[in-house]
């Protein structure tokens, strides 16, 4: 018989999800990890087509650095002894931004000297702000692992006196900093190639959750893995089963238990109950306190809170297996953003429309023959449910994969339709199928001023609404992206460890 | 040193920076502490496109040649059928002396009417589920279906507007639903529909294809009859000499239909440079010739139980566990879908991997769809 009790509960396997999960069992914790779809990992996972085998969503991966140069995410695999099985290959640049309306291109190469040195290529006499800029965020990076050690109880004195700048761009957005370091306003756009990858405009964006990124990806550099997001995932859930964990795929929690405002336990969609006074929930909070809480059981806050935040953004991804490779082709980088300006307030509201065009695009060599190229398109707000219905769906898809290559092809030059050999479209409607996440959002909650990176993680405790039951991934407090959302799992994991020693004493 | 601020002066960038976290309790306040909202239009439209099951009732049931029957089924409690795309499969389970088999059917209905789907299912020698469905399935039974699924449609991005379909046999059906699909006529030039069977009366949709080709010019058939000579009609295989008369330049091929044609078209695509992304196959299993009938045993582990059942190197694992009575996630049983997907603890095997992720080949993983033992075999099975 089994013994149904266990000390953590995980409910789905999503990165955060299975480095929480992997975490605890190594710490001597019995946990269950329960994962409603046939295989772990949720958006970090792959698919076949023909020849082709395409990562699901995985264009870069932040913060991982090298061996002799490590950054966060190398740091957790490290602890979690498995950095040794698992190979990474570097992007050559960090990006490349490309205009529709300017027909303007900017490549930016890897290494703060080459950044800085391109920059002002591009856009004479940045340098100066340039400096400034990285210095901010040296300062930016060492004051946040102050943060982190001091578990949400930093000594104002110490943040004073060693982290002055943090303090004061810490409450700003990244375009409010940029224009005060006087940074020529072509460069400021230029750096903030990437703010559709955190899903909100230069001028909502906080100041220092842009620059951890971008700081990291010009530093360290990007990296793909050299096999799968999926193997990656295999990979944690294999080693959390090894560790003595227990892993259930096709195992969904339709209900969390709660007693007297604690959890106690779940009960699965096959009708299983599971007791625990721990749960790590790797879902949205919509999900959770709408659909898995009774009503009546969930705190009047929880419901305030939830019901206050928006959503970010939705994507729609074009995976293409070419009969090219990349140089056949006549494209070198693997990174391209294609918007229509580089205003990123303007491109957001535009980005409202489903068939914006604007995107995101990662390429790659396959094989001796064959590339793949996979276009992201983020949209925001509601727009994709207003307008899909089950008749209009395949001809919006196929729609949609249109306007996408076409935008590429465009800014790029190069024919994509003749070596399309391979072709498979994902909308909003893929994703909230194999996630479950509401409106197939991919990016959690939209990074805007309350709800930016610094007021999540400062409040993140006192918005445990239910003992016991805490969130990790990209709805949680490091908001959404791989390195973040890996970052986050075992962050999470531990303040549960922290918990339950504080209840044995 | 000149001091480093943001807003009016450096105290209250960092009183700013204090107060975050107030401002957002502050926010919370002024929320409303209505019932939270968990899903949307997005989540119910991918739970009508990929519904878990549907349970289908057999309505109309036409004998289309000696050997073929059409089924007509309409959905039980649903409104409608699931939106498809023309070429793709529905998986039925079939349960016959409580054992269940799962298998694949091209949807031969027209993508347009969804208030049912037509299958049309040839009885296979030694075939247990199409020769239970030629002669005992009738009007009223009612089944589980899976699905829509499979990649075997048309692409614009992809395809050319020139399309070539080679049918053999009851290979015909997914081209049904083609050539039923007016958005998709829209959207070509040309479609050429060769169409090979044994003779005139192995001919399935015969009546139907003529119909809709005298109406619509863009569409051009060519039967092919192997064992009879009509003046009006191609003789032998569909070959190179009848595919070079329609020509292959900037064509898209679409190929369904007995493996045998499979090889020989592949041949025949090989020798004329036809690159592969003109051509689109439809899914088949292909069975090892060089399999030894020797009986082995079969260990299945499933979440906390474990059985063992005979297994035989001349059946796939799949096959060994429907018999077994063992419930199974299969959908495709022919290697594609990956749904079967299980963990090869011990033993030996062979099998087919080309739809099997990197990573899952060196962690051992084998869809017993298209796998055989060698010895016996211990697998870890998922199951709900
Ligand atoms: C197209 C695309 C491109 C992207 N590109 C990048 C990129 O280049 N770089 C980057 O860093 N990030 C990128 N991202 C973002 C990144 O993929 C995600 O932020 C990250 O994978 C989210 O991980 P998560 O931990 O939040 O879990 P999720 O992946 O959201 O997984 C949640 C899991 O929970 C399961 N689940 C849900 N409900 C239940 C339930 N009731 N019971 C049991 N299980 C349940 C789901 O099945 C799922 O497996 C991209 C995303 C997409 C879609
Ligand atoms: S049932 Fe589809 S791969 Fe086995």
């Amino acid at each position: 018989m089994e013994n149904k009790e266990y000390d953590v509960i995980v409910i789905g396997s999503g990165n955060a999800g299975l480095v929480s999960a992997l975490t605890l069992q190594k710490k001597g914790k019995k946990v269950l990890l329960l994962e409603k779809g046939r295989v772990v990992g949720g958006l970090a996972s792959s698919f076949i087509r023909g020849r082709f085998e395409f990562d699901t969503s995985l264009h870069q991966l932040c913060e991982f650095g090298t061996k002799e140069d490590s950054d966060a995410v190398y740091d957790l695999f490290s602890r979690l002894e498995i950095v040794d099985k698992i190979s990474v290959e570097a992007l050559p640049e960090t990006f490349a931004v490309y205009t529709l309306e300017h027909k303007e291109k900017y490549v930016m190469p890897v290494g703060k000297d080459a950044f800085l040195l391109k920059m002002e290529e591009y856009v004479p006499g940045s340098t100066k702000s340039m400096e400034e800029f990285f210095s901010l965020c040296e300062e930016t990076k060492a004051a946040l692992s102050y943060l982190n050690e001091s578990k949400g109880h930093p000594e104002t004195e110490v943040l004073m006196e060693k982290y002055p700048h943090f303090m004061v761009v810490a409450p700003y957005s990244i375009e409010k900093v940029l224009k005060k370091i006087d940074m020529p306003l072509k460069a400021q756009e230029i750096l903030c190639s990437y703010w559709s990858y955190l899903g909100s405009p230069a001028s909502k964006l906080s100041f220092i959750h842009y620059a951890s990124m971008v700081y990291s990806y010009i530093t360290k550099g990007p990296v793909i893995f050299k096999k799968s997001s999926h193997a990656i995932s295999l990979l944690l859930s294999e080693e959390f089963v090894k560790n003595g964990g227990t892993l259930k795929c096709l195992t969904g929690v339709k209900e969390i238990l709660t007693q007297n405002n604690e959890v106690i336990g779940v009960v699965t969609d096959s009708n299983e109950k599971f007791l625990t006074r721990h749960i790590l929930a790797n879902l949205s909070p919509n999900v959770v306190y709408g659909q898995l809480i009774q009503n009546d059981f969930v705190p009047d806050k929880a419901k305030s809170l939830t019901n206050l935040r928006n959503f970010g953004a939705r994507g729609v991804s074009v995976y293409l297996g070419l009969n090219k490779t990349m140089k056949e082709l006549g494209l070198e980088n693997s990174t391209y953003f294609v918007y229509h300006s580089l205003d990123s307030d303007r491109e957001f509201k535009r980005m409202h429309d489903i068939f914006s065009g604007n995107l995101a695009a990662t390429l790659k060599n396959t094989s001796p023959d064959t590339s793949s190229l996979v276009l992201t398109n983020l949209i925001f707000g509601d727009a994709f449910d207003k307008l899909v219905t089950k008749e209009n769906y395949f001809e919006i898809k196929e729609k949609l994969a249109e306007s996408l290559v076409s935008s590429f092809e465009k800014v790029t030059g190069v024919n994509i339709h003749d070596a399309i050999e391979e072709i498979e479209v994902a909308t909003p409607v893929t994703f909230a199928r194999y996630t479950g996440h509401p409106e197939g959002v991919i990016y959690g909650y939209l990074a805007t001023s309350h709800d930016n990176l610094l007021p999540r993680i400062m409040n993140e405790e006192n918005e445990v609404f239910i003992k016991g039951l805490r969130f990790c991934g990209g709805f949680g407090s490091r908001l959404s992206g791989y390195s973040s959302t890996y970052i986050n799992g075992e962050m999470e994991a531990l303040k549960t460890l922290g918990e339950m020693e504080n209840e044995r004493v | 040193m000149k001091e480093f601020k943001i807003g009016m002066n450096a105290k209250l960038d960092m009183l700013k920076f204090k107060n975050l976290g107030e401002e957002r309790e502050k926010e919370i306040e002024k929320s409303a502490s209505t019932s939270v909202k968990d899903s949307s239009l997005t989540n119910t439209l991918a739970g009508i496109l990929h519904p878990k099951g549907i349970k289908v009732q057999v309505f109309h049931i036409v004998k289309e040649t000696e050997d073929t029957k059409s089924f007509y089924l309409k959905p039980v409690k649903l409104e409608s059928m699931p939106p498809f795309l023309a070429g793709q499969y529905v998986t039925l389970a079939v349960t016959i002396d409580g054992r269940t088999y799962k298998r694949p059917y091209s949807i031969s209905s027209s993508p347009n009417s969804l208030e049912m789907y037509r299958i049309t299912v040839k009885k296979e020698k030694n075939g247990i589920v199409s020769t239970y469905l030629f002669h005992e399935c009738e009007v009223g039974s009612t089944f589980n279906l899976l699905g829509p699924f499979g990649h075997f449609t048309y692409q614009p991005l992809r395809d050319s507007k020139d399309v070539v379909f080679l049918a053999g046999g009851s290979g015909i059906t997914p081209f049904m639903a083609f050539l039923q699909n007016q958005k998709f006529l829209e959207k070509i030039h040309s479609l050429t529909l060769f169409y090979g069977a044994k003779s005139e009366f192995d001919l399935i949709f015969k009546k139907e294809i003529d119909e809709i080709c005298s109406k619509n010019k863009k569409i051009k058939v060519i039967y092919v009859l192997s064992e009879q000579k009509r003046s009006d009609y191609a003789y032998g295989f569909i070959d190179e000499e009848k595919i070079l008369q329609v020509g292959v330049e900037n064509k898209s091929f679409f190929v369904s239909g007995p493996i045998k044609m499979y090889f020989s078209l592949n041949e025949i695509f090989k020798k004329l440079d036809i690159p592969n992304k003109f051509i689109r196959h439809e899914i088949f299993r292909e069975i090892p010739e060089d399999l030894v009938e020797q009986n082995f045993q079969l260990t299945i582990k499933m979440n906390d139980k474990t059985l063992t059942i005979p297994c035989n190197g001349k059946e796939t694992l799949l096959q060994s566990m429907e018999k077994g009575r063992v419930k199974t996630l299969a959908h495709c049983t022919v290697g594609e879908c990956g749904f079967c997907r299980s963990k090869l603890l011990s033993g030996e095997v062979k099998t087919e991997d080309s739809c099997v992720h990197e990573a899952d080949k060196e962690a051992h993983y084998i869809h017993p769809c298209v796998t055989y033992p060698l010895s016996d075999v211990t697998i870890e099975v998922p199951i709900k």
